[in-house]
């Protein structure tokens, strides 16, 4: 028993040497590089989400960073990311947050992906006062809470699909409609599901299904099949990416008849591409579209970062990509005006954005989330074997008419 | 009472001093050192049914969850009403004094404490009477079912999750929560250690051995298996709703099937560790729980997006290298240490067979 002791006794000092070496911490500004931290989901459920964020990152501070940097106290800095894996579990996130903040000595984070990872994170930075900006966690629960350190450059995640329901009405003579809705047990489409409820409450319409889908969302057949029984005016569905693909392959496998599919997710599951016709007259949320005439000096127009991202990635920007990018855009506006990387200074700057990026206007509100740029709707349409996301509402930027009903799938080629 | 050996008293008052010492000497590592505590509970008590009794259970994740919610949910339950705090959107905010907080977090303890080790003795009641493989399956069954149950329970926050309340605003050190959740969880360890040392020198450890080896001779010899099991899993049950419930107010978030009933990680983790470490031993679970926590912390970010397939390959070197575990492996190779009498002559009879 003896030696035993002595093994572990030196187990415990080679554990503690290892801890010691480790611990030497980081600036915030090292060099010539100001340090942003970011925990990112690169496996489990929202991978594919995540890396959009991630390119959306890495493709702004690659532009700021080759377009002069950052302009403090009449020094050019560069921007740098410290990311770390949080498996899409906002267990791992928080701990990550703590670990980028403590041991990496970082003082600005940049946000992960979706609302519940968002939430996890937002408690961290908020105690030990590190301005977060970010652009994944629309759920409106965020901006209730009061906290001062966050900041959001989308649009609440209530606000995706309620303009939806009015088109339906609309469409409808302006009488109420029956809906159908099915949700991912997530943070970010429970508050999608809240936006459809005040919406259907506003217009006197009637929830007929109302059904809640497991995370790993891979089967909705259940919903489908009570969607063909009642025959609803329209059927809402959210569920990040996973749940975009799985309502087309199943409503196009079921053949299920429904005047109008609402959804969310279109763009980052790439639908028009994976599902081509079959994914044909979804009806799409998004906070971003190529086609929205906003301008920056970074990235210009909307289709110029479509085309740039298109040749550093090899794949079209979804609205992840474009928000993710436009965060940076926010910290280095919010650090040029505080000329200090004081963090409350930094933070008092960020609070008093007022700026337009290719992206949208950004203006926060007093939660927190970006109150200048609304919702845009947008329709998957195909000519031939090719389709594209065309924009239908607002008005404003409506490219193209609102297809409606969508015709029978016995009547589709 | 515990009977501490003179020779062990030099080392277990060496650990204490360091668990004391640890978040001032490695400030910065706090939340893993709270961490490395909860998964050391976790794996000790895994080990009294995983390792002892025979019954490897994938369910302890659900005393882990329920003691989480449990413990926010009295938290806030105790001094506003629930249904508007977790309500998705509300407009409300509710803010806890310094003194609700920490009345809030013991009360909530105790009961994350009582009740999960009420239901262990109802759901053991239930289907202790399994054996083997049945009862492994029936378990992991167990954690998944409360997950998606507890995703539909609005008052609890459902799919959106329940945000735990803040560390008191009026306590101005950043620092004070983390020594705050770490020392909780320190107690908690400390609690958990001397209670399974204390089970390892009494009769119940043999039971549960003996029903581990031979269950149906067991009964046989006239002890009551039924009740031993159902005991042993409400033991093992009690610590994980503590450590359940200090998670939830250290994460600050608890979401359902991500932080509560987290039986794809927590829930595997446990019973890895344990047998990581070598189950059925003492301090296996221990070591097995701290090397794993290092191996995940350290290595884990400098493999980015490769880490499950680490994982894995960490899971495959136990299995064929080390299917007993550190401890056991060391138990083979020095046998006398362990208070194993080595006969000479045997041995070299051995020697001589091969």
């Amino acid at each position: 028993m003896n030696k035993l002791v002595k093994l572990f006794t030196i187990f415990i000092s080679a554990i503690t040497l290892t801890i010691a070496s480790i611990s030497s911490s980081f600036a915030k500004v090292e060099g010539e590089y100001i340090v942003l931290g970011s925990a990112i989901s690169l496996t489990g459920k929202y991978s594919s989400n995540g890396v959009h964020t991630q390119n959306g990152y890495n493709m702004a501070v690659e532009r700021i960073n080759k377009m002069g940097g950052v302009k403090v106290g009449g020094k050019s800095y560069k921007f740098e990311i410290i990311y770390y894996d949080d498996e899409s579990n906002p267990k791992r996130a928080a701990q990550l947050a703590e670990r980028l903040i403590k041991q990496d000595g970082v003082h600005y984070m940049l946000g992960p992906y979706s609302s519940g990872l968002t939430k996890a994170i937002a408690p961290v930075t908020e105690k030990y006062k590190i301005p977060m900006v970010e652009a994944n966690g629309a759920s409106r629960s965020l901006f209730t809470k009061g906290y001062k350190y966050l900041f959001a450059v989308l649009s609440p995640a209530n606000q995706y699909l309620e303009v939806a329901i009015d088109l339906a009405v609309e469409k409808n003579g302006g009488k109420p409609v029956k809906i159908a809705q099915a949700f991912e047990q997530d943070a970010f489409s429970q508050d999608v599901r809240l936006g459809i409820l005040d919406a259907a409450k506003r217009t006197g319409s009637k929830i007929i299904i109302d059904d809640k889908l497991p995370k790993e969302l891979n089967d909705m057949a259940a919903t489908l099949a009570k969607v063909k029984a009642t025959k609803p005016d329209v059927l809402v569905v959210s569920g990040h990416t996973k749940g975009a693909l799985t309502a087309i392959r199943q409503i196009s496998e079921m053949k299920v008849d429904v005047p109008m599919l609402a959804m969310t997710h279109c763009d980052a599951a790439k639908l028009s591409k994976q599902h081509g016709k079959k994914s044909e007259y979804a009806l799409c949320a998004s906070q971003w579209h190529k086609n929205l005439s906003y301008k920056d000096k970074f990235f210009g127009s909307g289709k110029k970062y479509d085309k740039d991202f298109k040749k550093e990635f090899g794949y079209a920007p979804p609205y992840q990509s474009a928000e993710s990018s436009a965060a940076l855009l926010v910290f280095k506006d919010a650090f040029e005006r505080a000329d200090s990387f004081d963090r409350d200074k930094v933070r008092d700057a960020l609070k008093t954005t007022e700026m337009q990026t290719f992206y949208g206007n950004i203006k926060f509100g007093p939660g927190g989330q970006n109150v200048a740029k609304p919702m845009i709707l947008f329709q998957v349409r195909c000519k031939g074997d090719s389709c594209e996301n065309k924009v239908v509402a607002p008005t404003k930027w409506a490219s193209d008419k609102f297809y409606h009903p969508i015709p029978k799938w016995s009547e589709r080629s | 009472m515990v009977k501490v050996k003179q020779k062990d008293l030099v080392l277990y008052s060496g650990l204490i001093i360091l668990g004391l010492a640890a978040p001032f000497l490695f400030s910065a590592f706090k939340v893993q050192l709270t961490y490395l505590c909860v998964l050391i509970v976790l794996a000790m008590t895994w080990n009294l049914q995983g390792g002892e009794m025979g019954y490897n259970s994938f369910g302890n994740i659900l005393f882990y969850g329920l003691g989480m919610y449990l413990t926010a949910s009295v938290q806030v339950g105790m001094f506003f009403p629930l249904a508007e705090w977790t309500e998705s959107g509300g407009e409300k905010t509710f803010v806890h004094t310094t003194a609700q907080y920490f009345q809030g977090i013991g009360v909530g303890l105790l009961v994350a404490a009582i009740i999960p080790t009420i239901v262990a003795g109802a759901i053991g009641y239930a289907i202790l009477g399994l054996r083997g493989h049945y009862f492994a399956i029936c378990t992991l069954g167990l954690g998944i079912a409360a997950g998606e149950i507890a995703g539909g329970i609005e008052i609890i926050g459902a799919g959106q999750g329940f945000t735990t309340p803040p560390f008191p605003a009026e306590i101005v050190d950043p620092e004070a929560r983390g020594k705050f959740f770490y020392f909780l969880s320190f107690i908690v360890l400390v609690l958990a250690f001397v209670f399974v040392k204390y089970i390892y020198g009494s009769r119940f450890r043999l039971i549960l051995n003996a029903i581990r080896d031979n269950e149906d001779k067991a009964e046989a010899m006239g002890i009551q298996t039924m009740k031993y099991k159902i005991v042993g899993w409400m033991c093992s049950a009690f610590f994980c709703g503590l450590a359940g419930g200090i998670m939830g107010g250290l994460i600050g978030y608890i979401d359902s099937t991500d932080v509560a009933f987290d039986g794809r990680e927590m829930g595997v983790f446990m019973v890895l560790m344990a047998i990581l470490g070598g189950k059925g031993t003492l301090w296996g679970p221990i070591i097995g729980a701290t090397l794993f926590h290092f191996f995940k912390e350290g290595l884990w970010t400098f493999i980015l997006g490769w880490q499950y397939v680490a994982l894995g390959v960490l899971i495959v070197v136990i299995v064929v290298y080390f299917p007993e575990g550190l401890m056991g492996w060391l138990r083979e190779k020095y046998p006398e240490r362990f208070g194993e009498v080595i006969d000479d002559k045997d041995r070299k009879a051995q020697v001589e067979l091969k």
